[in-house]
């Protein structure tokens, strides 16, 4: 068996991965909570990335919207991440197999990779560019990105129950 | 662009596995025509999340024997309906009233089970559109009219 | 026609079938609701922190509102739209779901509270900060919109 395999087996095997399995609440609360905390992490973010592409709030800098959402953003990042998580380690050999699963994985290193693309090079320059109602077109790409690639961990996350 | 993206992703992740876990009403994954009443002993149960699954083997007149699989709700939702994990001893007689999964595989939703201590539990929520749901958490037996 | 007999038409109807013989076409559907959950609930927290007082502080909040107010709505209608494909997949179950209409209520109090107090306290907070009843409303709204969520969660799980 691959090495990570095994681990998922040893995860899903686990006392404490059987025990959310087979709750009657824990597993239900925890899952609600990871669905309902994509409207902290991607509903803000999109906020941000539609000022980029010149939708909303044009008359407010990318710098102020980027201070108000950021945070939020965050902090929906990390709800969804420990919950994800749980929910992981409770289904963890499942996973493993799961195509949708995979993808959502791929995925959702593609849109961490994508801030930090865009943080380290054309953000550098915001002030350059904060006030103009439409974001020149790397940040507009790097909103793109992010709208689509967000958008697709919770298609993925949604379609691991077909699979 | 996300409507299309999402059919994209969907077209390329589609696989021809059967869903375990699928949201589903009644009347996407089991066929209201092919009712089954199986009479078996249990041999696994997996009280798990999102669905909880039980097996077993069904002796028919020939002495065949098959491996049938019976889906459920959650282990929260079946609390609620009287029914507990230990209630589904392996090796213990259980009857399964309820219907065949469209694919026609060995799969049923279990409607209505007799458990090993002879209780009646009902297996669908109300309202899901499957035989025996009368609106309310009892249900009535398959094949009374609707 | 009664308030049963409506939604078993819904059941009934070409879309009530399309959507209970296709799994592929509920799911699509369910994912269309859930991408629009995302945007609708960033809306609303925005527009009530801002309400509140907690971030944007300077920005009008008349303007904020009335510009994410068109993300938001949009949103809605797309939630509404995808929400009735929804129901015509299990409209017997969600007829007598407690928690069907317990969010069915909230949606209710939610948008009628949006268009008339909610609506009132963005103009009346002005760009400065919001005094209590501009941040209670915000309250409100936060409330009513987190249980139309969670109501909806537990549609699924009784």
């Amino acid at each position: 068996m691959p090495i990570l395999q095994h681990l998922c087996q040893l995860l899903y095997d686990s006392s404490f991965g059987t025990m959310i399995r087979e709750s009657n609440n824990a597993f239900p609360i925890i899952e609600s909570v990871h669905v309902l905390s994509i409207t902290l992490l991607f509903g803000t973010i999109a906020i941000l990335d539609l000022r980029m592409l010149g939708l909303v709030l044009r008359p407010i800098p990318i710098t102020r919207v980027a201070q108000a959402v950021l945070p939020l953003t965050w902090s929906g990042f990390v709800v969804s991440f420990v919950s994800g998580f749980l929910l992981f380690w409770a289904e963890a050999a499942k996973n493993y197999s799961n195509p949708a699963f995979r993808a959502k994985l791929v995925l959702l290193a593609l849109a961490g990779l994508n801030p930090l693309i865009f943080h380290t090079s054309i953000y550098r320059r915001v002030h350059q560019w904060e006030s103009l109602h439409i974001s020149p077109w790397r940040a507009r790409a790097a909103a793109i990105a992010s709208l689509t690639l967000w958008s697709g961990v919770i298609i993925a996350g949604r379609a691991i129950a077909y699979f | 662009m996300k409507l299309r993206f999402a059919l994209l992703l969907t077209l390329a992740l589609s696989i021809s596995a059967i869903p375990a876990y699928a949201h589903h009403s009644f009347a996407a994954e089991f066929d209201g025509t092919k009712p089954v009443r199986l009479v078996g002993k249990i041999t696994r149960v997996e009280w798990t999340n999102p669905h909880t699954y039980f097996y077993l083997d069904v002796v028919d007149a020939q002495g065949k024997v098959t491996n049938w699989g019976v889906e459920g709700a959650s282990p929260g939702a079946l609390s609620r309906r009287g029914w507990k994990r230990e209630d589904l001893k392996i090796g213990g007689k259980v009857i399964v009233e309820g219907y065949r999964a469209k694919d026609g595989s060995n799969l049923a939703d279990g409607r209505l089970v007799t458990l090993p201590d002879g209780r009646k539990v009902y297996g669908g929520s109300p309202g899901d559109g499957g035989p025996g749901d009368d609106g309310t958490d009892h249900g009535s037996l398959p094949g009374t009219s609707k | 026609m009664s308030l049963h007999a409506l939604f078993m038409a819904l059941a009934h109807s070409p879309l009530g079938h399309a959507m209970q013989a296709s799994k592929w076409d509920f799911a699509i559907v369910e994912m269309v609701h859930l991408l629009a959950l995302a945007v609708l609930g960033g809306s609303v927290l925005v527009v009530d922190l801002r309400l509140l007082g907690v971030l944007l502080k300077g920005e009008s909040a008349r303007s904020i509102g009335r510009d994410l107010g068109r993300l938001l709505l949009g949103s809605l209608l797309v939630m509404i739209l995808s929400g009735v494909a929804l129901l015509s997949e299990e409209a017997g179950k969600c007829y007598y779901s407690p928690a069907f209409r317990c969010k069915m209520a909230l949606l209710t109090a939610a948008t009628v509270f949006y268009f008339t107090l909610h609506r009132r306290a963005l103009i009346h907070a002005g760009s400065g900060n919001p005094n209590l009843w501009c941040r209670l409303a915000a309250a409100v709204s936060l409330l009513l919109w987190l249980g139309v969520g969670i109501a909806g969660r537990v549609i699924g799980l009784l």
